[in-house]
Parts: structure tokens; sequence; C-alpha cells
């Protein structure tokens, strides 16, 4: 029996491999595009295998342009900064949620989940934050974004399947809520750490709504916010240099995917099988 | 779920009683009052009711957008240069180009006005109508300003499409500019046509040779096409800018006679016919099959690849820019701008972006002297405005530039004039501040070599070949029944001209779905 | 091992007693309060901007009451339901394809043994969630252009499908721009989508597993009964969540639109977009956040019908 199971799991695996291969070659060949004309000195429509004429100009123009160092290291401030604050108010929100006898418990989950589907709208948004005087100070970018509720309730999800015994003997030990939250829930919940982290600071890194509407301000301005006008600004005329325009857009866009490419990797050590396993053994 | 409800009611009661003890008042129906521009009171110059001395601000509050040199782009220095030049303080609020009108409305609704703020059409006409805007027709009636404007041909005119019911609310900087028909030298030469077409027989003769000849050189017939564009009607006024020979004399818009009363272009047998046009060239291939889904950066990049051959495109600078990127790609950069043929006439230059004064302002005379005016007074702040800053944008050093670039680097001698590298685009360099020397309302010594001679042709064949856009006050049925309206016109312009709809067909659905009458409605509301 | 959760008692608790419970429960209270006032500020204050739903306003002028006007004016726009019955279709056939996708694509990923190839696979298909619509716009224009540079259509063409003067216009036509829109989405949201799956399963006990083995389940057994009830919780609240926001579609269709499409392709967001761009004249906040206000019941509509549903079918669970 054990010999018939080992070749089925072979030819499974095989073919389970080449799936992916294909499917990882359709998703890569719209981007490919983008990666060739980054290095395409010439620009043309269509698509091409390879770069007709090969020149990093277009990452020079963007590397080399001052403007943007500064606004790196916002960007750097902001992501880090609000992803730390953004989970330490969700992953203790979502403890909270998941304390079926206490009292207004209910009350506290529709509280939150009646944000997600209504909204004030645009100016008064404005207004309770110019009353604030939040607007046009870094702290709108930071605050803002950091509660997200779509985020809390999967984390309540996944704080949902830690053994309900662990908590009972925790409180028998005479844990405070604070001290079963640390020392059992968060080291338990590794992998939904490590997956809302990542969509934290996705938005954060990513943000340019908040720095449009709410701050003028652009020594403030993050990473985002001055690629695009990399991206976008061609369309008032300067003259070209030799790095047509479309290069340069294109390495724009290369060079905002790069922290992605190099991010997700290094947490997917926290995505391996049984992770959260090894915690506890009853 | 009963329990739920009870708790969701609950919260909304808690939030309503906060909101109503907290200060989260709305905004002041009155702007709340703006203490930057000087007191006129502090009794240094005189105010005789007969001749008013205008008091000179010491500071200003301006909501400007990206069209006036940025912070990374020497806007400090910018406006420290003009506050040398005139005493005025400069209080800059400038928001992101893309949320500007975002910006605008949220801070207008806060209820601190700026003292001065750039405003596109449409807003300025809204705004001018609820009452936003300081009325400035009978400063500048009475300013030198006027005279300098009436000294350069075409100038008055601009400032007079701003006009509403014959009062001015905010003051034009430059020409709105428009598009003209650029056509590739190389094409002309290779299909053997020697001089440009003057109507649209001829005009058609080349796009056929275009299409079906070989114009790029590659030994293949038939495997290019003539013109392209983005989109078949244009989403902004003046709709027909991309494609205006087969538009012709048809507008899919709102329009006055010569009587001024207004009617819908798109209701006249000249539109059946434009859409005719469009439907035959298409069929014929003539135009870029994927045009209905052309970004304006798609249509360019296939410009440069030598897909096409003519191209509709904006005038001045750009002329030179679709020069140089055609060269980097190794193609020729001549570049033949079109006089407009005879049946579109004059190219269209559309509404420019005007300068206002906003109704808070404490001495709005004194801002429309001391800093609209100035703005351009033919010499030193018109200069700034135009050219920049020296140092930043400009220089008369003798110098290289893009000294490690062999192919590209400059040099230039002790006092040639030249402008500096772009701040944001290291390898390209500034073309202008804010007001493009070439499309100025009021002349200026230029110095040498600031334009080069591609854009200043480009320019100069616009300006004399083209008119001004107009206004189209806006009624309470036009922005119940406009939307509609537009999407179902540009429907089935495109779907005309795809060929999957006959005119006749088109104009059919037009009336079965409720086009007609909704734009009866609107030429109703106008003319009353 | 099971997943207990003892249900809130139904009856009320007498006053003392709740008294008591709410001091025995005080810490938690205080670990909520900073959402809760994040709540309230970034939130609820806006919110008390709903009332703008009943006037006319236009940031000028005082607001002007005037009722349900707004949405009598809504209602009343002629190709309004068809863009309101287009976004329910498109953002709800949206949502179900792509996590589907995801989830098979996350069950499948699981099962791959090769830490390295699975990293590298993981990060190309979640890639593409981080390209911009406008880019994405562009390049799928190319790709699917009824050309030579088209792809799609050359492919087509060279297979003997297709005639090589009848290409298909996907993005242009009718017929075609919805499949063309969905299989964008698939492309770009699937591997981001697949993130918290993957987080999901990597939480499943391993020994569930071993158990399993020995009582003799093959692959295919404990797919089906570990990891993807497993999953469920997941899936179901990531759909509803996402159901909240389902009337909010606007970039995606934005950007893939064009003048012949908006028949079957305008969504309520987009429609919205076109009459205050054509209307002439400035923004009514009033008239727009009435549509906010609507779109809003719409969502909430939806995740209370889908919320029951899961109860009744998950014994009394919803995602609250």
């Amino acid at each position: 029996m054990k010999a018939k199971t080992k070749s089925k799991w072979s030819v499974f695996r095989v073919v389970n491999g080449l799936i992916f291969i294909i499917l990882a070659l359709i998703i890569i060949v719209p981007m490919w595009k983008i990666l060739v004309d980054s290095f395409d000195l010439k620009t043309a429509y269509g698509m091409k295998l390879w770069p007709e004429k090969f020149g990093l100009d277009g990452y020079k123009s963007v590397f080399s342009n001052p403007t943007l160092y500064q606004p790196l290291l916002i960007s750097f401030l902001t992501t880090i900064s609000g992803t730390a604050l953004a989970l330490v108010i969700s992953t203790m929100g979502a403890y909270v949620l998941i304390q079926w006898n206490m009292p207004g418990r209910t009350f506290f989950a529709n509280f939150l989940l009646f944000t997600m589907i209504f909204n004030g709208g645009m100016i008064p948004t404005y207004l309770v934050l110019r009353s604030l005087h939040l607007t046009n100070t870094i702290w709108v970018v930071i605050l803002f974004p950091a509660l997200n509720v779509y985020n809390l309730v999967l984390l309540r999800n996944f704080f949902e399947g830690i053994p309900a015994s662990l908590f009972e003997s925790a409180t028998l030990d005479g844990c405070s809520p604070m001290q079963t939250f640390l020392r059992i829930v968060l080291p338990m919940s590794k992998a939904a750490l490590a997956s809302i982290g990542l969509f934290y600071a996705v938005a954060y890194w990513n943000d340019y709504t908040h720095y449009k509407l709410y701050i003028t301000n652009s020594d403030l301005y993050n990473f985002q916010m001055k690629l695009r006008s990399v991206i976008m600004g061609s369309d008032m005329p300067q003259t070209a240099g030799d790095a047509t325009e479309n290069t340069v857009k294109n390495a724009a866009i290369i060079v905002v995917i790069i922290p992605f490419m190099v991010l997700y990797p290094f947490l997917q050590q926290y995505f391996v099988k049984g992770v959260n396993i090894g915690a506890v053994k009853e | 779920m009963k329990k739920k409800l009870v708790s969701l009611f609950l919260a909304t009661a808690m939030v309503a009683t906060m909101a109503g003890c907290g200060n989260n008042d709305t905004p002041a129906s009155t702007p709340a009052s703006n203490g930057s521009s000087s007191e006129s009171q502090a009794g240094s110059s005189e105010q005789t009711p007969a001749v008013a001395e205008v008091e000179k601000p010491d500071s200003i509050t301006v909501m400007i957008d990206g069209t006036v040199p940025t912070k990374e782009n020497y806007g400090d220095e910018f406006w420290k240069k003009y506050t040398e030049l005139t005493g005025i303080e400069v209080n800059v609020i400038q928001p992101d180009h893309d949320a500007y009108y975002d910006v605008v409305g949220q801070t207008i609704a806060g209820g601190d006005w700026p003292d001065v703020i750039i405003l596109s059409s449409t807003y300025y006409a809204g705004y001018a109508a609820e009452g936003v805007l300081w009325d400035m027709t009978d400063a500048y009636a009475s300013s030198d300003l006027k005279a300098r404007h009436e000294a350069k041909a075409g100038s008055a005119g601009v400032v007079d499409s701003l006009r509403i019911n014959g009062k001015l609310f905010g003051m034009p900087a430059t020409h709105g500019n428009g598009c003209v028909t650029y056509v590739k030298q190389t094409w002309l030469d290779n299909v053997g046509i020697t001089s440009v077409p003057t109507n649209y027989e001829e005009y058609v003769a080349m796009l056929d040779a275009f299409t079906t000849g070989d114009p790029d050189g590659d030994g293949v017939n038939g495997n290019t096409f003539a013109v392209s564009a983005a989109g078949f009607a244009g989403k902004e006024a003046p709709y027909t800018n991309y494609l205006p020979e087969f538009y012709q004399d048809a507008y899919p818009s709102f329009i006055q006679d010569e009587n001024g009363v207004w009617y819908d272009g798109f209701n006249t047998d000249s539109m059946k016919a434009a859409m005719q046009r469009l439907a035959d060239a298409y069929a014929a291939g003539y135009i870029d099959p994927t045009t209905l889904t052309n970004g304006t950066s798609d249509c360019r990049n296939k410009f440069y690849s030598d897909e096409f051959g003519i191209f509709t495109y904006w005038a001045g600078t750009w002329a030179n820019n679709l020069k140089t990127n055609l060269e980097a790609n190794g193609l020729s950069g001549d570049l033949v701008a079109l006089p407009p043929i005879a049946e579109v006439g004059a190219y269209v230059d559309r509404i420019t972006p005007a300068w206002c004064i906003t109704s808070s302002c404490e001495n709005p005379e004194g801002v429309f002297k001391y800093f609209i005016e100035a703005m351009q007074d033919g010499g030193d702040v018109q200069f700034l405005f135009t050219y920049g800053v020296e140092g930043c944008h400009w220089s008369t050093a003798a110098e290289t530039l893009w000294a490690d670039d062999e192919a590209k680097a400059k040099t230039y001698a002790e006092g040639e004039f030249h402008f500096l590298p772009n701040a944001e685009k290291p390898t390209t360099a500034y073309t202008k501040a804010h007001i493009d020397p070439m499309l100025a309302l009021v002349d200026l010594e230029a110095p040498a070599n600031s334009v080069t001679e591609t854009a200043k042709n480009a320019q100069e064949l616009f300006n004399a070949n083209c008119k001004s856009a107009f206004i189209v006050p806006t009624t309470e049925t036009m922005s119940e029944f406009n939307g509609d309206l537009t999407t179902l016109k540009n429907e089935l312009i495109a779907k005309v001209t795809m060929g999957e709809l006959s005119v006749d067909e088109a104009y059919a659905k037009y009336e079965a779905d409720g086009g007609k009458a909704w734009s009866d409605a609107i030429v109703e509301s106008l003319n009353q | 091992m099971k997943k207990t959760k003892t249900k809130a008692p139904k009856q009320k608790m007498s006053g003392k007693k709740l008294a008591a419970t709410i001091y025995r429960y005080r810490g938690f209270y205080l670990m909520f309060l900073p959402v809760f006032v994040f709540a309230i500020i970034f939130s609820y204050l806006p919110m008390v901007g709903i009332r703008y739903a009943f006037t006319n306003y236009n940031g000028i002028k005082e607001p002007v009451f005037v009722g349900l006007k707004n949405f009598q004016k809504m209602f009343g726009m002629a190709n309004f339901w068809s863009a309101f019955t287009n976004t329910i279709v498109i953002s709800v056939t949206k949502l179900i394809l792509t996590t589907a996708f995801a989830v098979v694509v996350s069950l499948f990923l699981n099962e791959l043994v090769n830490i390295h190839f699975k990293k590298a696979v993981q990060t190309i298909l979640y890639l593409p969630h981080f390209m911009s619509w406008v880019v994405t716009a562009s390049i799928f224009s190319l790709i699917l252009a009824p050309t030579n540079h088209g792809l799609v259509n050359t492919f087509l063409v060279n297979i003997g499908v297709l005639q090589p003067d009848k290409m298909i216009y996907f993005l242009g036509s009718e017929k075609w721009w919805r499949f063309s829109y969905y299989l964008i989405n698939i492309w770009k949201e699937t591997g981001w989508q697949t993130v918290i799956f993957m987080a999901t399963l990597a939480g499943i006990n391993t020994e569930l597993y071993e158990a399993a083995a020995i009582d003799g389940a093959g692959r295919w057994g404990k797919m089906r009964y570990i990891t993807f009830p497993a999953l469920a919780n997941t899936i179901l609240t990531v759909f509803i969540l996402n159901l909240a926001k389902v009337m909010n579609l606007f970039e995606s269709a934005f950007v893939l639109q064009n003048d012949a499409v908006l028949g079957t392709a305008n969504v309520l967001e987009t429609y919205i977009y076109y009459q205050t761009f054509n209307s002439g004249a400035i923004p009514n906040y009033g008239y727009t956040t009435a549509i906010g206000l609507f779109k809003s019941l719409v969502g909430c509509i939806l995740v209370l019908t889908c919320n029951q549903w899961s109860k009744k079918v998950r014994d009394g669970r919803g995602i609250v």
C-alpha cells in the first residue's frame, strides 16, 4: 500500500508543479512588457521579448533624482510606525471581540462593522480632521489608516481558532487580560500577524489618497506621491532626455513593486504549515 | 437579531448625541475673515471718494495647482524672488495636481478662503455664479493691463472668452492653447506627397497614401495606418480637437449661433456628415482600429514607433517633445505643422484656467493691481512667471549640461540663455515657469534661444490659425440631463465610426433613448 | 480539537450581576478603548455628514434642506438602474470569481513541497496586485487589441480558431467586455487574496493530518475533511466583508471602460462620475452624499442577508 501512495504523490506533485509554472508564466506576461520597456531606450508599442536598445537610463532617472530621497524616508517612517500602531490596536480590539461572555461584545462588534458600511463623505471627513488640526501634518496619514475593520475581523477569526482551554488555564493561573494576550494570543498567531501586518504595511506604503486630500505641504509627501508625479507627470511637456518618457515611466512602476518582491519571501517563513503548533501540548 | 438592531440603534443614538454636544458645526456660510491682506484702514494712504488709492497688500494667500512651480521645482525660490520684486509676502497653498479640485472644494467648504485661486472654466463659472469670486470687470476696464492686452492681437479675445454676461471674474495669464495637426515629413516623402493638403479631399488622399502605401519605408505596403487619437471624441471642451479634419464645422455639444441663440450641434446635418466621414475613414482603415481604447500615452508611443503618421496634438512645446522622442527612437523628427484645412477653418484655443480673487479677500483692488496685473506687466514680474528664477530654472553661465552623456551633453557659452535641468526629471530641462512664452497675452522681450525653432514654428502656426473656445453657462436642466446626454452622444459617435451603426440608425437610437428630448430641454433652458 | 465558544446567555443579567461582570471584564474594556476612539474620530464623527444627503450643499453656502429630492433625482436618472444592476452583477461576480480562484490556488499551493519553488510562485502570483489600475488597463489594452500586436488575437489566429480579419475587439465590444474584465481582475487580485488563505492554512494543526492519514484518508480526503473546512470560516468572512464594499467599485471599471461599452460596463460610481463631470456645474455634495448613503444601504442589506444565511448554514455563527 505504501508504494502505491508514493507513486500517486509524485504524479500529482509533478502535475501540480507544472500547472504552477504555467500559471506563473501567464501572470508574468503582462508585467514582462513593463520590465522590458523599463530597460529599453527605444519606445515601442507592442510586446517584445527583449529590449531593443538596452539601457539603464530609466532607472538612473528615477534613482538619481534627489527629490526622491526624503519621500522614501518618510514612506519608511510612516509605514513602520503606522503598521506597528495598526497592529497594536487591531490585535487588542480583535482579542476583545472574542470574549464571548463579555457584556457589550456584540455591541462593539456591530459598532465596528457599521463603520465599514456607512461613510460620512469627503467634506465631513475633511471638516472633522481640520477641526482636530490633523490636516497638513504627518499624523493624519499615520493615524487615519490605522483602524481597518476588515483586517480586525480577520484577526478575530484567527484568534477564534485558539483553543479555549488555553484561556481557561491562563485565567486560572491568575493572568490578567493583557498578560494572556501577550503570552498566549500573540505567540500563537504568527501567521495572522504576518499576513495582517503585510496588509497594513502595503496600505501605508501605497497610500496616496490621504496625502492627496489632506496634505498640501509637499515636504511631507511620501515615495508613492513623488513617483506618481514621475509616472503621470509626462503629460506636461518638457524636453525629453535620452531615456524616453516611456522608459522612465516603466522604470518607476518597477521600482514601486520591488519592495514587495523582496518582502514577501521574507514573511513566508510564517506561512509554513503548522507554524503555530508546538506552543501548547495538552 | 433584535438584540443586534438594538445595539446598532444605541450606537447611532450615542453618536448623534455626541455630535450634538460636539462643536462640529457646519461651515460658515460667510467665509471666515481672512486677515492676511493688509489693513487698508491703517491710515497711510487716503481714500477720497472720488479717486480710491489702491493700497498694496502686505501679504496674500494663494491657492495654486501644479502649473506654477512646486516646491520640488524651486517653488520657494520662485516666490522669494517674487517678494523681492514686489514687496508682497505670499502664502502658498499648492495641493497635489490630481486632487486640486477636491482640495479646492474642501477648502471652500471649510471657510478659510484664500485671496487668490486658480480655477478651470467649470469651477470658474460655478463659483462666480455663487458669489465666491470678486467681480474684476471695473478694475480691469480701467487698468493698464487692458491696454497691454489690446496691443497684442488675440489677447483681448482670450479675456473676453471668460466674461459671463459681460462681467469678468478671473484673469487668464496665457492662451489656453489647442491642438495642431502634425504630419511626419518622411512619410510625406516616402509616398511622394510634395505639398500639404489644404482641403479635405487632399487630406483623404494623404490618408489613403499613408494607409495603402509604404510610408514607413519598411518595404511592406498596408501595414500602417494614417491617423490615431485617444478616443473618437474628446472628454472636455472642445471635443473635436483630436480629429478636427473629420469633424470640420460640426460640434457635438452646445453652441451659440450669430444671434446668440443656443442650439445643440449634435442635432445638425454637419454632425451627421462628420460621423459619416469618420465611419468611412475607419472602414477604409485610415484610422487606428484601437482608437476607442487608446490612452494618450499609448497614442504617443505608437507615434514614436512609427505606427501612424498624422497626429493632432498640442501646439508649442509638444512639437519639440514629439521631435526629440522620435529621434530618440531612431526616426526622423521632422514634423510639418499643418495649417487648418479649408473645411476646418481654424483650430480651437481652449478656455484657459483663470486667476481669480475671492470675495473674502480684504483688499481685492490691491491684489488685482499688485498681483494679477503684475503677472503680465511685460517686465520683471512677467519674466519671473515665464522663465523662473536664475540659477534654478535658467542660467546664462558658461557650462555644460549632462556632461557625462556624450550624446546628450549641451555646452553653453557665457551669456547664452538656457534652461536648467528639471529638478524632478534631471534628464530633461525646464521650458517655462508658469506662463508659456509662446502663449503669453502680453509681449515680453524673450531671451535668444529660449524656445526651440520647432516649438516656435508650431505655436506661431497655431496662434495664427485659432479661434477661442467659449464658456457654456450651466442650468438646472443641464446638470440633470447632460451627463446621460453626453454619454449617449459619445456612444453613438463611437459606434457609427466603428461601423456598428449607420448614421441613420444612430439618430434613431438618439431619439428613442431620449437624447433628443434631453437636448431640446437643455437648449430651451439655455435660451431663457 | 474543537473550538469551543460558549454563546452569551440569552437572559438578561440582573443589575448587580451585570455590574460585577463588567468589573470583571474591565481590562478588556480598556484594551478596546483605542479602537473605540479611532472609530469615533475617523468614522463616526464624519458620519454626521450623512445628513447632507437630505440637503443641497455646494460647500459655499449653508446646506439647504430638500428632503428626499436628491434621492428622487438619483432614481429618476435615465440610466441609473442599469448602472445599478451592472454594479451588482459585475461586482458580485468578480468577488465570487476571484475568491473561488484564490481558494483553489491556495489549496494547491499548499501542496507544493519545494519551499523555494513555493516562495517564488507565491511572490509572482501576488505581484500584479501592486500595479496600478491605470498601468494595468494600458497593458491589457495592448494584449487584447484586435490587431497584430494583440497577443490573444494573434494566438487565436495562429491556432486557427479565428480568421485574421475577424479579430475580436475584446475591450471594445459589449459582448466581450465583462468577460475580459473578469479575467483581468482574476489576474490582478487572485494572488493577493491567497495571502490570507495561506495564513489560515498555516494554522491548521498538522496532527490532524497525521490522524487522518492513519485513518486512511488520501490527499483528496484530507483536503475535503480538514483543509477545506478550516478555510471555510475565512472564506465566508472575506466574502461577506467584501460584500459591504461591493457598491464602491470604481477604478478598475473606470480605466477599462470606453464609449462603446458603457451600456454593460457603466457601474454606479463611474456613472455618477460622468454625470458630475458633464453636468457643467460645481459638485452638489448633498447629492453625492445621497448616493453614498444609498450605496451604504445596499451594502448593508447584502451583508445582513448573507450573514443571516451564514448563520442558518453554520448553526448560528455569523461573521460577528
